[in-house]
């Protein structure tokens, strides 16, 4: 297909490319307009509005397929530029867009508090950020998917180090070293696959069948790869430093939804790209065990943290896991050749993927806000927010009861998923199936209770009780556009949630598309189905119903028990403590509140000390290889450069003693030459 | 979705159970005062006591904000809303969209979630490890829950509470050994949610001033200590149905259900005065040494999983 010149707003990929060509330009705006803050930040703001927008229109009709493509000719004759717009892709794309729209309005009050710091700067890296983000979900060709992943990761590396202190700095390196590292694994892996496909583009991966000790390996190098850009654990370990570096709205983006295309990368390689050479089952339980420890230790490394962005950042790398636990069913399905149980994990990974997206968005948003009205990342100065900024503070508890599953919100459905898909794969023949799903389904237990408390032990810290604050007079709600960039999420998980028998069937489409299936039921009017009625059924929208219904008694009991005498209500002067004078600070604390979590899984606490050992040994190494390369850089010019180089000069200064100027001497020279000649021919 | 006459069963059972709470728990008082050889308050007392808190006036701390306001409402509309999907009178569960395992441990959290919450909210340093000892006691018992019903769900092929129960019922289990021993375990799990001594944690009526209930008085407070005697009964009411419900009936014809709920009110009486006796006849446990309890209930229901595999 050759470009159109004419922009069609009803071809969803004219408008990819339109939001793409808004992204790109809006970023150049943006850096053209430095000198003027106010201008930059604006720019960048509308232009990226404007482009998810864009973004929106090209993915959401595109969720239900057929796939789109759009072919170019690249510079070379490997790398054909292709754009595939599949329903996968396009379900990233629209969690992409939605997030950055909410993202970009946030921004236009939000960045102001960088004024005089390069705004300009960072709308040119968030505006190419997000673009490289859609480029990358939509290349359909190695080579320029390797590029747009690059980018992705250098433009984000810009915005972690956006604050220049020391921390951003040696966050950024780590970032930055982790990111590569992971990069060259999934360069490994597509020149393998590439081997046998005879072309760098994914429609020949997609074909090629790669031999069986190799599809594994090829495997292995993507799942490593991209479970290092995923943050799964043990390659998380940048996770928490890079992500609260960064701006909150570029955190959102980056916990939301970066770190998302790792998991688009794993489920691209294991089921999409090596679709022909046959699942095997045990890449499926790899997937499972990395998602069932990476959300048990996420979730209790978040437990005992104070500064609420590295808790959020921690809290990714727990939802990551139960995402990978969704994908790991999936991929078990396919091993075992049941496409039901592909499809029906694989949804609930995909529905956790769009769920946490989300709810991080909205809570890093949250903590932004927080930041932006009291300077700190630390808890324990925070405390009774919610009397002074209610928007922040309700739209932050829906993010928590979100994020902590609880019912009838979007979390609940994804994880409800999660379990029946665990449940229906404990029922395949293999053993090992057997054993690995139902202590994944209480491991799933565990970090939903524990995230419970985090989240508790979160939103009760910063918004509830006393405060901590210096100045608690001074905290305001935050700028309207902030608060309209909240709600808009805050709305988003109550519908996902109420709305699930309407979003599950789309998403369980994209899942089958994805692994060439056919479709399952997944709901039935207001019922929410794992594929089998019998299994379980679930309505969220019958709970929310019954929830509201149900409080009605106890108000009826109240007004109809406590008669006409009672008084109004009271407020006391302070809460009981047992006869002291009652202090902020004896009210339950961020560290105290987790201690008991931290006494009983002291071993947890330990292993984490041995991974980040190693971690500092290789960042300690890669710098000692560094400062080595400096010293011995010079060693080249001493041994090989320099030698020469004094050897050309000494040799000329020995030639010019030939080469006195005398008249007579020259006539010798020839004289001699001539004779020695003669001789020469002579003989 | 459930009809009409499911709809008026779970409403009606519901209700009940709101009804007998404190009947339940005043009798919990009555146990003990025998077992002190103590003549007691009534069997109604607590009826009484709710009446008289809700005319007494409401006061809050000054940092109290709308969670700690609403707690106890949403407190019990969760409990109530448990109680519709729980198999009770019947065997099969009223509103199965809201008797599923996973949907009924998560309505669960949500009471849990508010209450600590509201912890929290009042600003009280008690109210506050209370709460902290709350949800701690859940990430304990909520993955012995999980193990233990996934196992028995696993044997009768649905995450379904009525199916489970009316797959245990009928034995046509593959292996009753591990519907046994899980059954042991969630028992073990539902004496711990329930609260009472040697558990007693969060509401340490001697140690925290009631934990999260230090704050409140007047008709929250009643509202809460109605919830709170609610929860158990539907914590047991829950076990009977999987585990234990027999007697229960088939169908929605009134005298079946009118004899599901005798059977109900006998084991509900029975499990009552047996939690009343080891209650009454042992000390609490440290809180510091929870986990190691705890521990024995993940070992248990890892014992029923172990018996699942081998299909013993």
């Amino acid at each position: 297909m050759t470009m159109i010149p004419l922009v069609s707003l009803h071809d969803p990929l004219h408008l990819l490319l339109l939001s793409l060509a808004i992204s790109v330009c809006g970023g150049v705006a943006s850096l053209l307009l430095r000198a003027c803050d106010g201008a930059a930040i604006r720019v960048a703001g509308l232009a990226g509005i404007a482009a998810a927008v864009a973004g929106l229109g090209a993915s959401l009709p595109a969720l239900s397929g057929p796939a789109l493509v759009f072919e170019a000719a690249g510079p070379y004759p490997f790398a054909h530029f292709v754009l595939r717009l599949d329903p996968l892709a396009a379900l990233l794309i629209a969690v992409i867009s939605l997030l950055s729209l909410v993202a970009w309005i946030y921004s236009l009050a939000y960045v102001r508090e960088y004024a005089g710091k390069g705004v300009g700067a960072m709308g040119f890296f968030m505006n190419l950020f997000i673009a490289s983000m859609v480029l990358v979900v939509a290349a359909d060709n190695a080579f320029w998917f390797i590029i747009f992943f690059e980018m992705m990761s250098l433009t984000s590396y810009f915005l972690v180090i956006f604050d220049q202190d020391e921390e951003a700095v040696s966050a950024g390196f780590l970032y930055f070293l982790v990111a590569h590292a992971g990069s060259v694994l999934i360069m490994a892996a597509f020149f393998i696959m590439a081997n046998y496909a005879g072309s760098y583009d994914f429609a020949a991966f997609r074909t090629a069948s790669v031999p069986a000790p190799l599809n594994s390996v090829v495997f292995l190098l993507g799942f490593l790869g991209f479970g290092a850009k995923a943050g799964m654990i043990p390659l998380h370990i940048w996770l928490p430093r890079a992500h609260p570096a960064a701006p909150s709205h570029a955190s959102a983006l980056m916990s939301g939804v970066m770190i998302k295309i790792g998991v688009f990368g794993i489920v691209k390689v294991g089921i999409d790209l090596l679709g022909a050479s046959g699942g095997v089952l045990w890449w499926g339980l790899l997937v499972l065990v990395f998602g069932a420890v990476s959300s048990v230790l996420g979730v209790v490394y978040a437990l005992v943290e104070h500064d609420i962005k590295k808790l959020l950042a921690y809290h990714s790398v727990e939802n990551i896991g139960i995402i990978l636990l969704g994908v790991g069913v999936g991929m078990i399905g396919i091993g075992i050749g049941q496409p039901i149980l592909a499809v029906l994990g694989l949804m609930a990974g995909l529905y956790h993927l769009v769920n946490h997206a989300i709810f991080k968005g909205l809570l890093f948003l949250g903590a932004g806000s927080v930041i932006y009205r009291l300077h700190t990342k630390d808890m324990e100065k925070m405390g009774g927010l919610a009397r002074t900024m209610p928007w922040t503070a309700f739209s932050f508890l829906i993010g928590a009861l979100a994020i902590s599953a609880i019912p009838p919100l979007n979390g609940f459905v994804s994880e409800w998923y999660t379990y029946q898909s665990l449940f229906a794969a404990a029922f395949s023949g293999s053993w090992l199936v057997k054993l690995a799903t139902p202590i994944a389904a209480m491991l799933l237990a565990l970090t939903g209770a524990l995230a419970v408390m985090c989240f508790v032990k979160a939103y009760g810290v910063i918004f509830s009780g006393p405060s901590r604050h210096a100045h608690p007079d001074d905290v305001r709600e935050v700028p309207a556009t902030m608060v309209i960039g909240m709600v808009i999420l805050a709305i988003a998980c109550v519908v996902l949630g109420l709305a699930a028998p309407v979003v599950a069937p789309v998403i369980s489409g994209i899942a089958a598309a994805t692994l060439g299936a056919a479709t399952i039921t997944v709901a039935d009017g207001v019922l929410l189905i794992p594929a089998d009625a019998h299994q379980a059924v679930l309505s969220t929208p019958l709970i929310a119903v019954m929830l509201i219904g149900a409080a009605v008694l106890p108000l009826l009991l109240k007004s109809a028990l406590s008669g006409s005498l009672r008084l109004p209500a009271r407020q006391a002067a302070a809460p009981w403590a047992a006869g002291y004078l009652p202090d902020a600070h004896m009210s339950a604390t961020a560290g105290g509140f987790a201690q008991p979590i931290r006494m009983f899984f002291g071993p947890l606490y330990e292993v984490r000390k041995s991974i980040a050992a190693v971690w500092s040994k290789v960042t300690f190494g890669f710098e000692r290889f560094i400062s080595f390369a400096r010293r011995s850089e010079p060693c080249w010019d001493r041994a090989l450069v320099d030698p020469v180089g004094e050897g050309v000069v000494a040799s000329g200064r020995r030639l010019q003693a030939i080469q006195g100027g005398d008249f007579r001497v020259y006539c010798l020279y020839i004289v001699a030459a001539l004779v020695i000649l003669l001789v020469l021919t002579v003989r | 979705m459930p009809d009409l006459s499911h709809l008026l069963l779970a409403v009606l059972q519901a209700l009940l159970l709101l009804a007998a709470a404190p009947l339940v728990s005043g009798m919990s008082r009555v146990v003990r005062a025998k077992m002190h050889t103590r003549h007691g308050p009534g069997l109604l007392q607590d009826y009484r006591d709710l009446f008289k808190l809700m005319q007494r006036q409401d006061v809050r701390p000054p940092s109290a904000g709308p969670v700690f306001r609403t707690m106890p409402i949403i407190m019990m509309a969760c409990m109530l809303v448990i109680a519709t999907g729980t198999p009770i009178l019947t065997r099969f569960s009223p509103i199965s969209a809201c008797g599923d395992l996973i949907t009924t441990i998560y309505l669960f959290a949500l009471a849990r979630f508010f209450f600590a919450l509201s912890g929290i909210d009042s600003g009280s340093s008690f109210a506050g490890i209370g709460a902290s000892r709350e949800l701690t006691m859940g990430v304990l018992v909520e993955p012995v829950m999980m193990l233990a019903l996934f196992m028995a769900a696993l044997l009768a092929g649905s995450t379904d509470l009525g199916a489970i129960g009316a797959a245990v019922a009928s034995g046509r289990v593959h292996s009753l050994t591990a519907v046994i021993v899980a059954g042991l375990a969630f028992a073990f799990a539902v004496y711990i949610e329930l609260g009472k001594l040697p558990y007693d944690m969060a509401e340490a009526e001697q140690e925290l001033q009631e934990g999260p209930l230090t704050e409140y008085s007047g008709p929250s407070l009643a509202l809460l200590k109605w919830s709170l005697s609610l929860k158990q009964v539907v914590v047991i009411a829950w076990f009977v149905g999987v585990f234990l419900p027999f007697g229960s009936s088939l169908d929605l014809s009134v005298g079946g259900v009118l004899l599901g709920l005798v059977a109900f009110a006998v084991k509900l009486v029975l499990i009552f005065l047996a939690v009343g006796i080891v209650e009454n006849s042992v000390s609490r446990t440290r809180f510091r040494l929870t986990p190691q309890h705890s521990w024995l209930g993940v070992g248990i229901a890892s014992l029923s999983f172990v018996f699942y595999l081998v299909g013993l």
